[in-house]
């Protein structure tokens, strides 16, 4: 039965990351309570290790160095885990100096120059921008027939006084 | 080695080593934890990961399937593991290991059944296993 399951070939399906959702859980059920599916399973991780033996590249010194630094600030990241600060003693050299106490972190409410708006002002703030144009050529246009009506007016009363005299 | 897994895919030393990069590059703490717990094969769980990564890029490179690229030239060339199966079971394993392929995915398209395209990918790994003088397991 269990030499049936290894030589089904969903162990190699596995190993190369193809099997189905279904098959993974079946299968670390089998791995958890049968020793020979885990061996079997050692076996083809050893065949797949081969296989890209056969085909290895050694990388160049700059991918690795490039590499190195981006781990190096993970690990870095990862043992920092301050705590936040609670309180101050009198005096100050304590402060400084409190035994069995890692890093601490003081939390600072920023002032920010920036405020949130509802996306709806998007709209509104177009309108108002289109309106403003709106009003501004309609108070141009106005002006313009003003200032020629004024004119004309004026032409009038000239005409009007050299009839008269 | 995982270089050389990702050049087999990408075909090209330079893109090969960018995605390598970017592979360690994005790992959370949580993928390290996992890569590098006890019993995990790390270079495996990697290549998994890789595979994942290189699924987009996958998808634009011509299939394993292609029978005209495999009767000429062969999908993959330079491994003699490979170079030793048939041209079926190259197929096989071409489009699982280098595609990312299901073998639901598989067998749709080959229009075959499951169980036929485990087969040929279990036969694959005894060639691997009968010419590594380990017959331990398969047999």
């Amino acid at each position: 039965m269990i030499q049936q399951y290894i030589n089904s070939g969903i162990l190699e399906a596995y190993v190369t990351g193809s099997a189905s959702e279904q098959e993974i859980r079946e299968l670390l059920y089998m791995k958890a309570n049968h020793p020979e599916v885990n061996i079997a399973l050692q076996e083809l991780e050893k065949d797949m290790e081969l296989i890209a033996q056969q085909m290895a590249i050694t990388p160049p010194e700059r991918t690795w160095n490039r590499i190195a630094d981006t781990i190096d600030e993970l690990i870095l990241r990862q043992t920092s885990n301050p705590d936040q600060f609670t309180g101050r003693e009198d005096n100050n050299y304590k402060n400084f100096t409190k035994p069995d106490t890692g890093p601490q972190y003081i939390e600072v409410e920023a002032e920010s120059n920036h405020m949130k708006v509802h996306k709806l002002w998007k709209w509104v703030f177009a309108a108002v921008f289109v309106l403003g144009k709106i009003f501004l050529a309609f108070a141009i246009y106005f002006y313009l027939e003003n200032r020629q009506a004024q004119q004309q007016l004026k032409e009038i009363k000239t005409e009007l006084q050299q009839l008269k005299r | 080695m995982l270089l050389g897994y990702i050049k087999e895919v990408v075909k090209e030393q330079a893109m090969a080593e960018q995605y390598l990069i970017e592979l360690f590059n994005e790992l959370k703490t949580a993928d390290i934890n996992e890569v590098t717990a006890a019993g995990v094969n790390t270079f495996l769980r990697l290549q998994q990961i890789a595979r994942k990564k290189l699924s987009s890029f996958i998808t634009t490179v011509e299939h394993c399937t292609d029978q005209a690229e495999i009767a000429t030239k062969k999908a993959i060339t330079g491994n003699k593991f490979i170079e030793l199966m048939s041209s079926e079971q190259q197929l096989v394993f071409c489009s699982v290991h280098y595609h990312g392929k299901t073998i639901t995915k598989l067998a749709a398209e080959l229009n075959k059944p499951e169980d036929t395209i485990r087969l040929l990918l279990r036969e694959s790994f005894t060639i691997i296993r009968n010419n590594r003088n380990d017959t331990a397991v398969h047999q």
